[in-house]
């Protein structure tokens, strides 16, 4: 009796040890290892002569070109840059200093790779953006990138941003002023200003609403998701004239991906005509941070740097208080552009503050250059 | 002092032995009854996953087993864990079949047993690719999925009660051995459950 149940159990425990010698066969347990799968890939040709647009020209150092996915920020240019220049030296600092009010204005890098002039690359990505890049709500919201093309000079693998350097304010404490830029050189972007032809990455959630952030009219919405689209540009001196509505953009140069994702064309061009798309910006909102004038006099005309004296814009009335602002422009040199605005009084936040935090009008600098 | 106070009040107030209330008669609820050769038994699982490396898996299992000291039996759990990284949420089940012998000992309404189990361990993997949704993702590149068997065993205490009739209250736990990838992965497994013993 008992050694007949003995031979009962023999066929299920041979089937048991049958299926433990099965480990290892067929499929492999991963766990949270094994490489991970891009949430999306881009593929980048970059085209042109780099010889002919190498900074400084005739630089025949070795060079080490990468690729970088760039998500834009929301950004409105200050309205001294945009109304009439009160006088020639205006004209001089909004042309030196100020940035094309419809540039791609970076936000963040989001991901590098080396690329050679010719051969495709290809780009992925393993986070979405983040919400921060997003602008809308979690029901409607959209990112764009551009792909930014550039000479890792410092090695580091990644594209630095630059911010546009101002000159010295009566509040800067000692070793404050900021330093240089990093030394990457950028030779392109898809996506360098609205004014002209782009292709631009997205990603959109949700529904899609027209909105202030890189618009554009005429052009079918992006698809939810990655997508990459390409639109040829409007006229900035249409945009300008008619403040409140935007030019519609060529249909026929409206172009969103499929299923398939094209190829992101990036020519290679000049550093100086392309080099604002690695410029952030210290203030997005078009506000302005006027400065305590320091005792000494700051730069006004090295490096390349011209000044203008002009009343304080505004679009309401012709002027403010009749208070003069100092208006310095950036160094040549500068990869970025950008203003420092000094003013005779006033606060850190408010230029129109009731009880100033500063209050030269009495007496000036002895360099204070404007009439007050 | 108020220790003292308290100490003092435990033993003055401590039950009277003369008035103490007779030991009551077992519940006839209570009474014990069974315990042949065949014992049946399901319950919670706890444990680490065979192969999943973090986490805790948690399931129910089942046995059946036969004999006096020496018993021979099968049984057979499920448990599964879901934990995730920045890239991936990972959902490994485990089915563990294991053929047990294991050598045990009556003591009252008690039963103390050492349980060797040996089978495979059946694991299914789910992984699914963190914002693959929210990108765009669609089959493989969103979620993948494998069923691998691995060799494994268990070495188990078990305690269990008799409560009432052929009824047992049964706690078990002890190491478990897969071979994962070539290599011994150590864990452990508990289970409490009720157990039936006619």
């Amino acid at each position: 009796m008992r050694r007949a149940r003995a031979i009962t159990l023999v066929p299920p425990l041979v089937a048991l040890a049958a299926l433990a010698a099965l480990g290892g066969c067929g499929d492999r347990l991963q766990g949270f290892g094994g490489p991970p799968t891009p949430l999306v890939s881009f593929q980048v040709l970059v085209s042109g002569d780099l010889a002919s647009v190498r900074k400084p020209a005739g630089d025949t150092s070795p060079t080490s070109l990468q690729v970088a996915l760039v998500w834009g920020a929301q950004w409105l240019t200050e309205p001294f840059c945009v109304l009439p220049a009160e006088n020639p030296d205006a004209s001089a600092v909004i042309a030196a200093g100020c940035r094309d009010p419809f540039a791609f204005t970076p936000l963040r890098v989001a991901a590098d790779v080396p690329i050679e002039i010719g051969v495709p690359a290809t780009l992925s990505l393993f986070d979405l953006p983040a919400a921060d890049v997003m602008v809308g709500d979690i029901t409607a919201r959209v990112a764009y990138g551009a792909m930014v093309v550039y000479d890792d000079r410092d090695g580091s693998g990644t594209l630095e941003v630059a911010m546009p350097h101002r000159t010295r304010s009566g509040f800067d404490e000692p070793g404050q002023f900021d330093g240089g830029d990093s030394p990457d050189i950028v030779y392109g972007a898809s996506f360098v200003t609205m004014t002209a032809p782009d292709q631009r990455v997205v990603f959109r959630e949700g529904a899609f609403y027209d909105t202030g952030f890189y618009p554009r009219s005429g052009c079918p919405h992006p698809r939810p998701g990655f997508s990459v689209v390409h639109a040829g540009g409007f006229s900035g001196d249409a945009a300008l004239m008619n403040p409140g509505s935007l030019p519609p953009e060529d249909p026929a140069s409206c172009t969103a991906d499929g299923e398939s994702d094209p190829i992101i064309n990036v020519a290679l061009q000049p550093p100086a005509s392309v080099e604002e798309v690695s410029c952030v910006q210290r203030r997005d909102d078009s506000s302005v941070r006027y400065r305590e004038p320091p005792p000494d006099m700051p730069e006004l005309t090295s490096g390349g740097r011209v000044h203008a004296c002009a009343h304080l814009p505004t679009f309401d009335a012709p002027t403010q208080g009749g208070l003069i602002q100092l208006v310095v422009s950036g160094r040549s040199s500068d990869r970025c552009k950008g203003l420092t605005h000094y003013t005779l009084r006033g606060c850190r936040e408010n230029v129109s503050c009731p009880v100033p935090d500063w209050d030269f009008t009495a007496t000036p600098p002895a360099w204070w250059p404007c009439d007050q | 002092m108020c220790v003292a106070a308290l100490v003092v009040t435990a033993l003055t107030v401590g039950p009277d032995p003369a008035v103490a209330a007779p030991v009551p008669a077992v519940d006839p609820m209570f009474r014990v009854s069974g315990g042949g050769r065949l014992a049946v038994d399901g319950g919670l699982l706890l444990g680490l996953p065979a192969a999943l490396g973090t986490g805790l898996s948690t399931g129910v299992g089942a046995g059946i087993s036969s004999g006096d000291r020496f018993a021979w039996g099968a049984r057979v759990s499920w448990s599964t864990a879901t934990e995730s990284s920045l890239l991936w949420t990972v959902t490994q089940a485990d089915l563990r079949l294991r053929a047990t012998a294991a050598i045990q000992q009556r003591a009252g309404r008690g039963q103390f047993a050492l349980r060797l189990g040996l089978g495979p361990t059946i694991v299914h993997e789910s992984r699914l690719r963190n914002q693959g949704q929210r990108a765009g993702l669609t089959g493989s590149d969103l979620e993948t999925s494998a069923w691998v068997p691995l060799p494994a065993a268990d070495l188990e205490g078990v305690v269990a009660l008799h409560v009432a009739g052929p009824w047992l209250l049964l706690l078990s736990g002890g190491p478990a051995l897969a071979i994962v990838d070539g290599g011994a992965r150590w864990g452990w497994t508990a289970q409490l459950g009720a157990g039936w013993q006619p």
